[in-house]
């Protein structure tokens, strides 16, 4: 199982800084051959869904270190030739993007998740402390699982090392609502997800909780105590999206050096050591 | 039942039983018929439902006050892919294209297939600046008319699928394909080209119904020499996009045929192409028998927005200041509504009905006064609405009844950047994209249109930017779908939702209706699956 699961992860490793490695590692790990044209080309056939900067639209965000689809750069060369069945993502064509022009799309996309992952020349914390930290004072595992532990009312955090910069992490601890985490999937992408909601409905109940899903007629919640509630809207007398608002608390108990051993902690998870 | 129907029944000397139903061996639809779809409601013989593209039902069954019971009375699984195709039901049988361009008939009162015919396509075709989709069939007499993505027009015998004719009417290795259900006018089938992404030079074909010989073609870009050509600089009307990829509609009386053209190539830089690139974001009122351009209108010159104008072109005859006149109304991709007269092709009215930060607004000839700096930079320039515009292909209704235009609305902006870009036959010739905003950032809405004015008379707030069409009926309802799997029914004079059914994927389709056995029965498409609903046997009508 362990060395099953290292293998899975070994493609990634490849593109990764270890913790305190020089700058912009990412980038020099992928080879573009031809920048300039790779940039061309994703524009060109590319950026009409996901964005010229591979932030997303019609179709999902590519600047990201983990395509949920992709483990490696040959996976990533067959999406790109042959589209994904049952979503708009069509493939290219031989006679469009021919095989050097995929292989250097995929290394472009891999690159540009590369960029985007933690800037781990900005870690100065202990990760040792923040893992007590984390289990302990720090009480984090009440809402949050790491590694099968803990409970799942926030994200889980199993690989968040791998998908969160240092940055981002720094401010989840300090600022947790400029960080609530955006969906990529399907229609719910670019919502965010954790948006607490309070609603009181046509019979005067009053619920808080962070959303799950919503459309036109319905909205499926959590509340912080982990209960699953399903509303109709057409028994909904008041609805209020907090945005700008988190149920993370704030770590106003938490010095600088604690929250900085905490990102330490945290973007260690998931890099297989 | 129609005087169609009863014909046809006496015909057989069957009427139909519980049990059993016999219909006319085959398909039999000749033109008159078309032209009278509106007192065949039971059917659904064109693209929108009638020339005058209303996309509305006159069959009433399924009302305000009885659309909660409605169910799922048979369900089809399709093909892998995106479904956009509305479907044609004509004498018991159901007409719909699978992706990318299969043809299937099936049994309109059970869902069980009669027949399916998939083109020979070879594994590159080429389909640039959208995915493998089609959106229809049209049927005249005997024939069912497809368009496929290598951008052939194929005639098939309507009882068996076999291939009657097959003409390439473009090039596919350039960049041309057909999505739209084509239109079947009088012994004529009347198709478009898309493929302005791969800078086409587009144009509208019209073919011999029975022999599939080409009739006429009318470019949608000027050649030099002709009106039009000095909108264009240099050589870039060879290229110049303007493609013709939604089904049009047809004025029987006036005999003129309306056609709307898509953006000018590259789409987001428009420097290559000084100009007001005619007849790029036009509509076209053509001349059915020679395909003479008789007069035209142009929502966005020099686009650099890919604001297409394909969207549905609905006519509407109507009181216009005192006197009556025949109009055509439009809720373009450039967020503004507009009407025209049908005649004459004049500016009568227009007026915004999504967000839109790119015109101050129209003057008097409905010419946009643009607000300086809202081009695509190197940079990024935020804009509403998005690329994929306030409207798109998916179709809006029209109820005679409530007077109202119902139109599916995407409230999205987006970064336009604009980038180098040079002409390669059979590549991408865009010159830059955009980055839409999502989620919280955008939203949509049905928004009920007074017809004349555009006014908002009521809305229905949908969570994200829909991709879905609606459909109105004389059961004052507006039938529709959204991006998260919900189908929904509407009080067409007040929005109230009246009805819902979560179908568990995307909605890309637009409704339809008719009524077999006697009973109405309501269509829509979610994910890969298409859904046919009707009241419960037995329980209120």
């Amino acid at each position: 199982m362990r060395i099953a699961k290292t293998a899975r992860l070994l493609p990634f490793l490849v593109l990764l800084p270890a913790p305190g490695a020089a700058q912009e590692p990412g980038e020099a790990a992928i080879e573009v051959a031809d920048p300039g044209r790779a940039e061309n080309l994703f524009r060109a056939h590319c950026g009409r869904c996901h964005g010229v900067q591979g932030l997303g639209g019609e179709g999902p965000e590519l600047a990201r270190l983990v395509l949920p689809r992709v483990a490696d750069q040959g996976q990533l060369e067959r999406i790109i030739r042959f589209g994904i069945p049952g979503t708009g993502m069509p493939g290219a064509r031989s006679t469009v993007l021919d095989d050097d022009a995929v292989s250097l799309v995929a290394a472009y996309v891999r690159r540009m998740g590369a960029q985007t992952t933690a800037d781990a020349s900005g870690v100065t914390g202990d990760a040792g402390r923040g893992h007590e930290l984390f289990w302990a004072a720090g009480d984090c595992a009440s809402c949050h699982i790491v590694g099968g532990r803990g409970t799942a009312v926030g994200p889980e955090l199993t690989r968040i090392g791998l998908r969160r910069g240092a940055d981002y992490l720094r401010e989840a601890l300090s600022a947790p609502a400029a960080t609530l985490p955006v969906s990529r999937s399907g229609a719910r992408s670019g919502f965010f997800e954790y948006l607490p909601v309070r609603i009181v409905t046509r019979d005067g109940d009053i619920y808080n909780g962070m959303r799950m899903n919503e459309d036109a007629f319905t909205i499926q919640l959590m509340t912080v105590s982990g209960a699953f509630v399903s509303l109709r809207k057409s028994g909904i007398a008041e609805m209020e999206r907090r945005f700008g608002h988190s149920f993370m608390p704030l770590a106003q108990n938490l010095g600088e050096d604690d929250v900085e051993d905490l990102v330490a902690y945290l973007t260690t998870l998931g890099r297989g050591s | 039942m129609s005087k169609w129907s009863c014909t046809a029944a006496a015909v057989l000397g069957v009427l139909a039983p519980g049990s059993t139903l016999v219909q006319p061996a085959g398909a039999q639809v000749p033109h008159e018929r078309i032209l009278a779809a509106d007192s065949e409601p039971e059917s659904w013989l064109t693209y929108s439902g009638n020339y005058a593209s209303h996309r509305f039902s006159r069959l009433d069954q399924v009302n305000d006050g009885n659309v909660a019971d409605l169910r799922v009375v048979w369900a089809y699984q399709m093909d892998e892919g995106l479904i956009e195709t509305s479907p044609i039901v004509a004498d018991g049988v159901m007409y719909v294209t699978e992706p990318p361009s299969t043809v299937t008939a099936l049994d309109a009162r059970t869902g069980k297939r009669l027949w399916k015919w998939t083109p020979q396509m070879g594994a590159d075709v080429l389909h640039i600046g959208f995915p493998e989709v089609n959106r229809g069939v049209a049927i005249l007499d005997s024939t069912v008319y497809v368009g496929t993505l290598d951008a052939h027009l194929v005639a098939l015998d309507a009882r068996s699928g076999a291939v009657r004719w097959d003409v390439e009417v473009a090039d596919n290795a350039i960049g041309f394909s057909l999505t739209l259900a084509p239109l079947a006018l009088d012994g004529k089938i009347i198709v478009g080209v898309s493929g302005a992404e791969a800078g086409v030079r587009g144009f509208i074909d019209a073919y011999d119904a029975v022999t599939g010989e080409l009739v006429w073609r009318t470019y949608t870009i000027p050649a030099p020499g002709e009106f039009g050509s000095d909108t264009w600089g240099g050589n870039s009307w060879e290229t110049g996009g303007g493609s013709t990829w939604l089904t049009g509609s047809y004025d029987p009386e006036l005999d003129l045929l309306y056609w709307p053209i898509g953006n000018p190539a590259p789409d987001w830089n428009g420097d290559l192409r000084p100009g007001d690139n005619l007849y790029t974001d036009c509509l076209l009122a053509l001349d059915p028998d020679t395909g003479e351009i008789v007069w035209w209108f142009q929502f966005t010159p020099h686009d650099t927005h890919d604001w297409d104008a394909n969207q549905i072109q609905v006519l509407v005859d109507a009181e216009w200041e005192g006197d009556p006149r025949k109009l055509v109304v439009t809720a373009n991709r450039n967020a503004f509504y507009y009407v025209l007269d049908r005649e004459t092709g004049e500016f009568l009215h227009g007026t915004p009905y999504s967000k839109q930060t790119w015109a101050e607004g129209l003057d008097e000839n409905g010419r946009p006064i643009v607000i300086p700096g809202t081009d695509p930079t190197e940079e990024g320039n935020l804009v509403w609405p998005s690329l994929q515009g306030a409207a798109n292909w998916f179709s809006p209704s029209y109820s005679p009844l409530t007077r109202l235009f119902y139109q599916p609305t995407r409230i999205m902006g987006a970064i336009y950047y604009k980038a180098e870009v040079e002409y390669e036959p059979g590549q991408p010739f865009m010159g830059g994209g955009e980055q839409a905003l999502r989620g919280e950032e955008a939203s949509g809405a049905v928004k009920a249109l007074d017809v004349l004015t555009g006014e908002l008379m009521w809305e229905f707030p949908l969570q994200s930017p829909p991709w879905a069409g609606v459909m109105a009926t004389a059961g004052n309802l507006v039938f529709g779908g959204s991006e998260e799997g919900n189908f929904f029914a509407l009080d067409a004079g007040t929005g109230e939702p009246l009805w819902n059914f979560q179908a568990g994927a995307a909605v890309r389709s637009a409704p339809m209706s008719f009524e077999i056995d006697g009973r109405q029965r309501i269509v829509n498409s979610a994910g890969g699956t298409m859904f046919v609903f009707g009241l419960p046997e037995g329980g209120a009508r």
